[in-house]
């Protein structure tokens, strides 16, 4: 693996765009670069890489803790924790070229996420560069720390908008010593059979629902993943679908590559109890009907719309036409607070401009009148 | 432990740390009283728009109780408590104070230990203590609806019966509320399996400086926008007042059995712990006691303790019945391999509650041993702990107080009890300096001021040191953009680079002098 520290270099070119007032379009592997309100990126921005910022800082595996520059790449990060029996238990989605910074901006887990925790869950300390062009370190390498806000886990799924991520410390886990996957017929949408579940003492660490298949992954000691299939039966997973949680994961499933003309990938998160929701298009069910993908050709707008009325949101996961909004518009007492917590780490709206929420680029004044 | 009950206060005296008024002539104080009276008269006026005569507490009788938390070192009198209701009593209190910029305290049990919940004098403080009820229990869901005044334990006890609880327990989880549990963002003796209170919160209620109502977080597993529920979490009551959390409730592991290893070094005890997860195993708890926190726990609890051992391990193992046989193995195996002089497993459900009796009193236990007892609460990477030890055992010297450890060794937060006497002149002195030392041999090891018990008044100095001055300034940022008044907890949570200054013991940052462009003194 390239060791490199970059961080020198990084911190000048945001210190000179902040005398510049110039945006920077933060960029790693960029295997996400359709994610977000990408059309809508600053035009005149500059490219700020993190790829010559790479490399694992410090791991001891002992103390559970790895620390890690950001443009590592996750396919990395996984082979140097899976050598010493260890792993990130959020699973971080690999896409061609994914960082460990991209995965944690992004806020992505994989389908372990509502068993193991989220990628925030595990992260303990960041080095970040805010928008004055400051080297701020926050949390640490510990697991308890309460010193500070707890600006690390804020930084997980901000879409680099308040400050760029240099190092993360994050906690891993042992891998289990055992793991088996059973295979159900289920009706389509069957989500509230997965609650049943969630309440039992199952070592569940995987539950969707792929058409009229129920896939359930256990994960643990070889006695408790024993024990949990004889009780819960089923089939053995088909040898042809023996990675079929990996490409789930990843985004290289058929299901992702299903799309016809018009059909756009979107990604509904709501609670896993949530009824079906009514919007035209074929689901795949994750995280026991929490992350919900869809293939439709629905407007963002209805998306949007079944989404906030389920109580979740929806964001969109591929291309999509200017001036569409691949996020959940934010509004009210919300969109002002949120306004204003970016406004804390980056007032000139440098990094990635119009990447994220675009309602959160105006500059709120703290003072300003009330609304309604 | 997070917290302990409010009877078993960290500092068992008052070393009267808060600064005084400067002697004033007695003209001036009286006149200063009168102020303070007449303000105190015209706020609680104002305040009964909203609120019932019974709810503001404005006597000096009524205003007592609440004149500390957990750390009785410091005490303040507000100028008035107020005991909401209802969210829309809340709104408007926090409306009112706002536009009148009157600093506001929150404060739930009172059971934290870093003064967090210590009332401003300027100030009033809102009780959240009759926010008491379990508004729903979805056993379906498994999640809990609660008010903050909750006590921690009470949503385990309502749920326990239907085979769910609540994870996190903090030692004075009977007694504490989950409001503060919020603030703190409060661990447990189970929190290196099971997390800490961020992990195990699904949503909150707040109540902005503004009056504002926002829900931060819901059901669904992640929300639209910045994640400001994990940012809400251990921020100290100074963003925002929690009113409702919703939390997730966990099956109860069918089995859980307690293995009790002893060594005669402590070295070898953190050896042993290493080696226990290097194999892949994360016991459900992992405490680690030095020799005089086990001979005092044991004089106190008669729990079974061997007294000749130099550390011990406790180490429990939850899950399926399948699943804890085959770790009990596994892990003596290891305990043999890692040179331990006794191994027993208890044998019955109440041999391994007594043997947790034992550890979960050592607070109490070594308060015995001397008359008073000071808590310290920092996390250190556990490759450190034998070096922090020894250095620990050299201040202990320097300074003539002794000192005993209880260790959440899977996590690395330790709790070193300084044992002194506060009727002896200048003990109480050297014994903060000498927690203060210990603090900041702990960010010297990459380690932090403070694991669980929070900042509050007590760590404030403690925080220039292991924070550089852009790094509190941008803590001072996130905080305006909630409180731009800067009205909720002042004070507390992130010290003033003023204060730094005046501390003098300061970070140095890539070998540079902080604050240079500060004056000094």
């Amino acid at each position: 693996m390239i060791h490199n520290d970059d961080s020198a270099a990084l911190l000048e070119r945001v210190q000179q765009a902040a005398s510049t007032a110039t945006p920077l379009n933060i960029v790693a592997g960029n295997s996400k670069h359709w994610l977000g309100n990408h059309r809508a990126l600053e035009e005149r921005a500059d490219a700020l890489s993190m790829l010559s910022h790479s490399g694992i800082i410090s791991y001891e595996p002992t103390e559970l803790v790895v620390s890690v520059r950001t443009g590592t790449p996750v396919t990395e990060l996984n082979r140097v924790l899976a050598e010493a029996g260890q792993m990130l238990p959020f699973e971080p989605p690999v896409l061609p070229a994914s960082t460990i910074g991209g995965v944690l901006a992004c806020g992505m887990a994989g389908p372990a996420r509502p068993f193991a925790g989220s990628a925030r869950d595990y992260v303990l300390g960041t080095r970040v560069i805010n928008g004055q062009g400051h080297d701020l370190s926050f949390g640490g390498e510990v697991m308890k720390n309460v010193a500070g806000y707890d600006v690390s886990r804020l930084q997980v799924g901000a879409y680099g908008t308040l400050g760029v991520l240099l190092d993360v410390s994050m906690k891993v886990l042992p891998r289990p010593e055992a793991e088996l996957t059973l295979v159900h017929a289920a009706t389509p949408h069957d989500t509230p059979s997965f609650a049943r579940l969630l309440r039992q003492p199952l070592p569940l660490s995987g539950a969707m629902l792929i058409a009229d298949r129920r896939y359930l992954r256990l994960s643990g000691s070889e006695a408790a993943v024993s024990a949990a299939a004889r009780e819960l039966g089923g089939d053995t997973l088909p040898d042809d679908e023996s990675d079929i949680w990996q490409q789930v994961r990843d985004h290289e499933h058929e299901f992702f590559k299903s799309a016809e003309g018009g059909k756009r990938l979107w990604r509904v998160s709501v609670a896993d109890h949530a009824p079906a929701l009514d919007l035209p298009g074929e689901w795949l069910h994750d995280w026991a009907g929490a992350q919900r993908w869809l293939q439709s050709d629905a407007s963002a707008e209805d998306i949007h719309r079944a989404a906030r009325a389920a109580g979740g949101h929806a964001t969109r996961y591929c291309a999509g036409p200017p001036g569409e909004n691949a996020l959940q518009p934010l509004d009210g007492v919300m969109r002002r607070l949120q306004s204003r917590v970016r406004d804390s780490f980056d007032a000139q709206r440098l990094f990635n401009r119009g990447r994220f929420h675009p309602e959160l680029d105006t500059i709120e004044h703290t003072q300003m009148a009330r609304e309604g | 432990m997070s917290a302990e009950p409010a009877d078993q206060p960290a500092v068992s005296h008052s070393p009267g740390s808060i600064p005084q008024p400067v002697a004033e002539d007695s003209s001036q104080n009286e006149a200063r009283i009168a102020q303070r009276l007449e303000r105190r008269r015209r706020f609680a006026g104002e305040l009964a728009q909203w609120l019932p005569a019974e709810s503001i507490l404005s006597s000096e009788e009524q205003l007592r109780p609440y004149e500390s938390d957990g750390l009785t070192a410091f005490k303040a009198t507000p100028l008035l408590v107020v005991l909401p209701d209802t969210i829309e009593q809340v709104q408007a209190v926090m409306r009112w104070a706002s536009a009148n910029a009157v600093p506001v305290v929150a404060r739930g049990a009172g059971t934290g230990l870093s003064g967090g919940a210590l009332p401003h004098e300027d100030g009033i403080l809102l009780g959240l203590a009759r926010f008491n009820r379990i508004l729903e229990l979805n056993l379906e869901l498994g999640h809990a609806r609660v008010q903050p005044g909750v006590r921690n334990l009470a949503i385990s006890d309502a749920a326990r019966p239907h085979g769910l609880y609540y994870a996190p327990d903090p030692s004075s989880q009977i007694a504490c509320t989950i409001g503060g549990n919020i603030a703190e963002n409060s661990g447990g003796v189970h929190c290196l399996k099971y997390g800490l209170t961020v992990h195990n919160v699904l949503s909150v209620t707040v109540v902005t400086i503004d009056g504002d109502l926002l829900t931060l977080g819901g059901e669904a597993q992640d929300s639209a926008g910045y994640d400001l529920l994990a940012l809400m979490t251990g921020s100290e009551g100074m963003l925002a007042v929690v009113v409702e959390v919703c939390v997730k409730l966990l099956p109860v592991p069918p089995e859980a059995r307690l293995v009790m290893a002893a060594f005669d070094s402590v070295e070898a005890a953190g050896d042993a712990v290493g080696r226990v997860i290097a194999a892949g195993i994360i016991p459900a708890g992992l405490e680690l006691m030095d020799k005089p926190a086990i001979i005092a726990a044991e004089a106190f609890a008669k729990c079974g303790y061997p007294t000749d051992a130099a550390a011990l391990l406790l180490c429990e193992l939850d899950g399926t019945a399948e699943e804890v046989v085959s770790q009990i193995e596994r892990v003596s195996e290891v305990f043999r391999a890692s040179s331990v002089s006794s191994l027993h497993i208890a044998d019955s459900e109440a041999e391994r509650l007594l043997l947790w009796k034992g550890r979960k009193s050592a607070f109490p236990a070594v308060g015995r041993l001397a008359p008073d007892y000071y808590c310290i609460d920092g996390t250190i990477p556990r490759r450190q702990l034998s070096h922090v030890l020894q250095r620990m055992d050299e201040l202990s010297e320097e300074y003539g107080l002794p000192i005993a450890n209880v260790f959440h060794a899977g996590d690395g937060n330790l709790h070193p009890l300084i044992m002194f006497d506060a009727g002896k002149p200048g003990e109480l002195h050297r014994t903060e300096q000498l927690g203060s030392q210990i603090l900041q041999l702990c960010v010297e090891v990459g380690g932090t001021v403070t694991g669980e018990h929070g900042v509050g008044v007590e760590k404030i100095n403690e925080m220039c040191v292991q924070f550089d001055s852009d790094t509190l300034t941008q803590f001072h940022s996130v905080k305006a953009a909630f409180d731009p008044q800067g009205l909720l907890n002042p004070g507390k949570a992130v010290p003033t680079l003023q204060r730094c200054a005046e501390f003098g013991a300061m970070h140095i940052h890539h070998g540079e002098l902080p604050f240079p462009d500060l004056e000094r003194f």
